[in-house]
C-alpha cells in the first residue's frame, strides 16, 4: 500500500488555500463546500443511525422472552415505526449523501456541486425533517403507525392524536431535502465533469450517484402527494383515504379509498429500496476493483445494470400488495417485473465475483465489509425473488420472514457497504487511517451479530411469528431463535462501539495517511488528504476510466474504453491524448496554466440557505404545535406557519439577489 | 418551489455558460448547456410526476361521487365555456412569454418589460377567473369534504393554480429586475428559465382541463342504484365506523 507520487497533479501543501478556511460556529452555519457538508451529512447520519439503533435494541430486548412486558404495546408500535423510519430517511439516506457530498465533485475533478447553496439548503432542511420527526419524543406523540403508515389507520377516526401528524410532516421536510439535493447532482454529474471524462469514463460510484437522485427526483413526488392528501384528510377533513366522512355531524359515504394510499406510497416505496441500495453497490464497486487490483470487470454492463435496475424499479410495486386482493392478471404481470430485476441484479453479483477472480486480492476492513455486502445481499436478494412468486408472498406476508429479507437488503447490503465506504474514503476525509486490527474486530462483530440476528428471522417467519406484534407466547416455540436474535443485536451494538472509538482514536492519531494510501485508481485519490478547500488547483484531464492507474501503471493497465480518447469539453474537442503515452504525467494536460491559487475563485459563504430551511421548519412546526391561526375567509393557517413561509420567502429572495462571490 | 425560485437570479456557481457573471475561470460546461438551464429540466421532469400523481388521484375518484349518488355532481358544477376562456388566456400568455424572450435576446428591454407584464396580467387573469370559480362553486355547495369529486377537483387545480401564482411572482420579480437595469442582454438565460416554468405550467393545464372539464361525465340518471354497484361494502363499512364514532 504504499503511496505514489504524482508529479504535477498533486495540490501538495505548498499552495496555499485562497482564503484561509474559516472554523468556528458561524463558518459550519454559512459553509457552502461540498466536502462541509458532506461532514455534516455524514455525522448527522451516524447520530440518526444511533438512535434507530438503540430503538432496535429496545425492540430485541423486548422480545428476548415470551410474554415480556418491558414496554407497552403503544411504546413498542412507536418503536418499530421510528426505527424504520429513521432508519431509512435518516441514516442511510443522509449517509449516502454524505459520500455523494464529499467524493463525486472529486471524482468528476469538479470545484464544488453545481448549486452550493442548494447543497447547503438540502441538508438544512434534511436537518430540520429529522428534528420535526424527533421532536415527537418530548410531545409523547411518537408515531406509531408504521413507517409505510397504511390508511385508514392513518385517519384521524384511528390516530386522533398528533403522532401521524408528526411523521407525515416530518418525512414531507425531509423528502424536500432529498429533491432538492437531487436536482443538485444530477446537474453536477451532467455538467460538470472534468474536461475529457465522458459519461463511459465516469466512476461507477458517480454513475451509481447519478441514477440514484434520478430515481429520487421521480418517486419522491408520489410520496410528496401521498403524504400532503394524507395531511389534507387529518387537517382540513378530506377523505381521500377513507370510504366515508363525517360533514356536519352526518356520516356520507364518500367512496375514498384506502388502497390508493398503498398505491401512492410504493410507487414510491420501492423506488426508495433502490435509493437506499444502488449508492452502496457504487461503494462496493469501487471498493472490490481497488483491492482486486484489477479493473472492474464489465464497466458497461455494470452502468446499463444499475440504469435498468431504477427503470424497473418503478414497475413492481404491487409486489408489496400482493394480499389486497387486485386479482391474478395484476398480480402475474407484478410477479413478471420482479422476477426481470433479479437479472440485472444477478449480472451485479457476478461482475463483482469476476472483478476479484484472478485479482492478486487484499484484505484491509474496507474489503471485508465490501464482500460483506456481496455474499449478504445475495442472500437477501434470493429471498426477495422469492416474493415474486404471488403464494409464497401471501404466505410470507407480514411475517418475520419478510424482517430477515429486508434486512439482509437493507443491512447487510446497505450499511455494510456505508461501513466499507467509510473504512476506505476515511483515510480522504480525516487525513488518518481507521485501525485496521480494530476494524477487522468492528467486521467479524457485526458479521456475525447480524447473521445471528437476521438469519434465525427466517425460520421465525417460516414458523408463523408475525412481524409487529409487542410479544408473543410461550407455547409458540419461537422463544429460541429470539434469543439468538436478541444476543446477536448486542454484538452488533459492542462492534458499532468498537467503530466509534476507532474513530475517535484515528482523530487523534499524528501519523499521515497519504494521497493515495490503497494505491486506488480514481480521481480523488490524486488530492492532499484531506483535499484543499477548491479541490484540484488544475483541473485534470482525463483520458481513461481509472486515471491515476493509467498514470502509473500505463495505459495498457486499464483497459480502452470504446471511445476515442479524444479529450472533449462542451461538446467540442479540445485535445487528443496519446494512449501509447506511457510516460507518467504526460497524458495529464493542464487547462489552467496559474502561478498561485489566488486566481481559483470560490464561491463565498452564505446563511440564507440555512434561513430558508429554518422558515419550512417553523412553518411544519406552526401545525403540530399550539398556536393561534389566523383565518382569512376560507382559509386558515396558523401563525407560526404563517411566519415560517415568510421567513422562507425572505430567504430565498436574499439567496437570490445575494452575490455569489 | 425554493429550487425554482432560486434559479432566476442566482449564478451559484457559475458554471453556465452565459457570460454575464465574468469569472474566466470557471470551465464551460460538459454538455455546453448552462447549468441552471439543466436544474429547471430536472426539477420540471419531477414536477411532471407530482402532476402525475394527483391526475392519477383525480383519475380513480373519477365519477365515484356519482356512482354512490353524493352530490353535487361535476356535470352540475362545471361550466365549460367559462373555464375555455380562462384556458385560452392562459395559453395565450405563452404566446407572450416567448415575445418577453425574443425581446431581450435582441436586447429590446422596453420590449422585455411590456411583455413580461403581459404574461403576469394574463396569467393574473387566470388565477383570478379560477379564484371566482372556487367561490361559485363553493357557494353551489362543494366543498374539499363533501364528496370525492370536490376533494379531488380543488386539489388537483388548486395545485396548478399554486403554480401559476408562483410563476407570476417570479415574472414581476424579472420585471422589477428589468426596470432597475439588472436584467442585460447576457442574462437572457434568467428570462428563458422562468419561460420554460411557465410553458410547462401552460402545457399540464391542457391534461387537466382535458381531463377534468372536456370529457363528459356520465349522467346519473344512466346509472343504477348505487348499491347494486358492488360499493355495498362501503356502506357496510361506513356504518361500521358510524358505530365506532357514536
Amino acid at each position: 500500500m504504499a503511496a505514489i507520487v504524482h508529479p504535477q497533479r498533486v495540490p501538495a501543501p505548498a499552495y496555499a488555500a485562497p482564503k484561509p478556511e474559516a472554523t468556528g460556529l458561524w463558518s459550519w452555519l454559512t459553509t457552502i463546500d461540498h466536502k462541509r457538508i458532506g461532514i455534516l451529512y455524514g455525522t448527522s447520519a451516524i447520530f440518526f443511525f444511533l438512535l434507530g439503533g438503540l430503538e432496535a435494541l429496545i425492540i430485541r430486548t423486548q422480545l428476548i422472552r415470551p410474554e415480556n412486558s418491558l414496554v407497552s404495546d403503544q411504546r413498542y408500535n412507536e418503536l418499530f415505526t421510528m426505527h424504520g423510519t429513521t432508519m431509512i430517511f435518516l441514516a442511510i439516506m443522509p449517509m449516502s449523501a454524505a459520500f455523494f457530498n464529499y467524493i463525486v465533485p472529486l471524482q468528476i475533478g469538479a470545484r464544488d456541486v453545481a448549486f452550493p447553496r442548494l447543497n447547503a439548503f438540502s441538508y438544512w432542511v434534511f436537518l430540520a425533517g429529522g428534528i420535526i420527526l424527533n421532536l415527537s419524543w418530548f410531545f409523547n406523540m411518537v408515531p406509531d403507525t408504521g413507517w409505510y403508515g397504511y390508511a385508514p389507520l392513518t385517519s384521524i377516526m384511528f390516530s386522533p392524536a398528533d403522532n401521524v401528524d408528526f411523521w407525515a410532516l416530518g418525512i414531507q421536510v425531509l423528502g424536500l431535502a432529498s429533491l432538492a439535493a437531487a436536482f443538485n447532482f444530477i446537474v453536477t454529474i451532467i455538467n460538470l465533469r472534468a474536461p475529457g471524462m465522458t459519461m463511459m469514463r465516469l466512476p461507477i460510484f458517480t454513475w451509481a450517484t447519478l441514477i440514484v437522485n434520478v430515481l429520487i427526483a421521480m418517486a419522491f413526488p408520489a410520496i410528496t402527494i401521498a403524504l400532503a392528501l394524507l395531511s389534507f384528510d387529518r387537517f382540513v377533513g378530506t377523505s381521500f383515504f377513507s370510504a366515508y366522512n363525517l360533514v356536519d355531524g352526518n356520516l356520507i359515504t364518500t367512496g375514498g379509498d384506502p388502497l390508493l394510499w398503498q398505491h401512492l406510497f410504493w410507487v414510491f416505496g420501492h423506488p426508495e429500496v433502490y435509493i437506499l441500495v444502488l449508492p452502496a453497490f457504487g461503494i462496493v464497486s469501487e471498493i472490490i476493483p481497488t483491492f482486486a487490483r484489477k479493473p472492474l470487470f464489465g464497466y458497461a454492463v455494470m452502468v446499463y445494470a444499475l440504469a435498468a435496475i431504477a427503470f424497473l424499479g418503478f414497475g413492481v410495486w404491487v409486489h408489496h400488495m400482493f394480499t389486497t386482493g387486485l386479482g391474478p392478471t395484476v398480480d402475474s404481470v407484478f410477479a413478471g417485473t420482479t422476477m426481470l430485476i433479479a437479472i440485472p441484479t444477478g449480472v451485479k453479483i457476478l461482475n463483482w465475483v469476476a472483478t476479484m477472480w484472478g485479482g492478486s486480492m487484499v484484505f484491509p476492513t474496507a474489503m471485508l465489509f465490501a464482500i460483506g455486502l456481496v455474499s449478504q445481499f445475495t442472500i437477501g436478494g434470493l429471498s426477495g425473488v422469492m416474493h415474486a412468486v404471488v403464494p409464497v408472498d401471501q404466505q410470507h406476508n407480514d411475517s418475520y420472514f419478510v424482517v430477515a429479507h429486508f434486512h439482509y437488503v437493507l443491512f447487510g447490503g446497505s450499511i455494510f457497504a456505508i461501513f466499507a465506504g467509510i473504512y476506505y474514503w476515511w483515510p480522504k476525509i480525516s487525513g488518518h487511517l481507521l485501525d485496521e486490527r480494530l476494524g477487522k474486530m468492528h467486521f467479524w462483530l457485526q458479521f456475525i451479530g447480524f447473521n445471528m440476528t437476521f438469519f434465525p428471522m427466517h425460520f421465525l417467519g417460516l414458523a408463523g411469528m408475525p412481524r409487529r406484534y409487542s410479544s408473543y407466547g410461550e407455547e409458540s416455540g419461537w422463544w429460541f431463535w429470539n434469543v439468538v436474535a436478541s444476543i446477536g443485536a448486542y454484538l452488533i451494538a459492542i462492534s458499532i462501539l468498537l467503530f466509534l472509538y476507532n474513530v475517535a482514536r484515528s482523530l487523534r492519531d499524528s501519523r499521515r495517511a497519504g494521497d493515495n494510501p490503497w494505491d486506488a485508481g480514481t480521481l480523488e485519490w490524486a488530492m492532499s488528504s484531506p483535499p484543499p478547500v477548491y479541490n484540484f488547483r488544475d483541473i485534470p484531464v482525463v483520458t481513461h476510466r481509472d486515471p491515476l492507474w493509467a498514470e502509473k501503471y500505463g495505459s495498457h493497465a486499464v483497459p480502452a474504453d470504446e471511445g476515442t480518447l479524444d479529450v472533449t469539453l462542451g461538446g467540442a474537442k479540445v485535445g487528443e491524448a496519446d494512449v501509447a503515452d506511457e510516460d507518467p504525467g504526460k497524458q495529464i494536460e493542464h487547462r489552467m496554466d496559474t502561478d498561485d491559487t489566488h486566481d481559483i475563485h470560490m464561491p463565498n459563504p452564505s446563511f440564507y440557505p440555512l434561513v430558508a430551511a429554518l422558515g419550512i421548519f417553523l412553518a411544519a412546526l406552526g401545525l403540530l404545535v399550539n398556536n393561534p391561526w389566523i383565518t382569512f375567509q376560507l382559509l386558515s393557517l396558523p401563525s407560526l406557519s404563517v411566519l415560517g413561509l415568510l421567513i422562507m420567502i425572505f430567504g430565498i429572495y436574499g439567496w437570490s439577489f445575494e452575490p455569489a462571490g | 418551489m425554493a429550487t425554482a425560485i432560486e434559479l432566476e437570479t442566482s449564478h451559484g456557481t457559475g458554471h453556465g455558460d452565459d457570460a454575464g457573471h465574468g469569472h474566466a475561470e470557471h470551465p464551460p460546461t460538459s454538455t455546453g448547456m448552462d447549468s441552471r438551464k439543466l436544474l429547471m429540466w430536472a426539477f420540471l421532469a419531477s414536477d411532471t410526476m407530482f402532476f402525475g400523481a394527483l391526475i392519477a388521484t383525480y383519475m380513480t375518484y373519477r365519477g365515484r361521487s356519482e356512482e354512490l349518488a353524493v352530490p353535487p355532481y361535476p356535470f352540475d358544477i362545471l361550466d365549460i365555456p367559462y373555464t375555455s376562456i380562462s384556458a385560452f388566456v392562459l395559453l395565450m400568455s405563452s404566446l407572450t412569454m416567448v415575445l418577453a424572450l425574443s425581446a431581450i435576446q435582441r436586447g429590446n428591454y422596453r420590449g422585455l418589460r411590456v411583455w413580461l407584464l403581459a404574461t403576469a396580467l394574463l396569467g393574473s387573469i387566470f388565477v383570478g377567473g379560477q379564484y371566482f370559480e372556487f367561490t361559485e362553486f363553493y357557494h353551489e355547495g362543494l366543498t374539499l369534504q363533501g364528496n370525492m369529486f370536490g376533494g379531488s377537483f380543488f386539489i388537483l387545480t388548486g395545485f396548478h393554480g399554486t403554480h401559476v401564482t408562483i410563476g407570476i411572482i417570479w415574472l414581476m420579480t424579472l420585471f422589477v429586475v428589468s426596470l432597475r437595469g439588472g436584467l442585460s442582454r447576457e442574462k437572457s438565460m434568467n428570462v428563458e428559465i422562468a419561460g420554460l416554468y411557465w410553458h410547462f405550467v401552460d402545457i399540464v393545464w391542457i391534461v387537466i382541463f382535458t381531463l377534468v372539464y372536456l370529457i363528459p361525465y356520465e349522467e346519473v340518471e344512466n346509472l343504477a342504484e348505487p348499491a347494486a354497484q358492488g360499493y355495498l361494502w362501503l356502506s357496510t363499512m361506513a356504518s361500521y365506523a358510524g358505530s365506532l364514532i357514536r
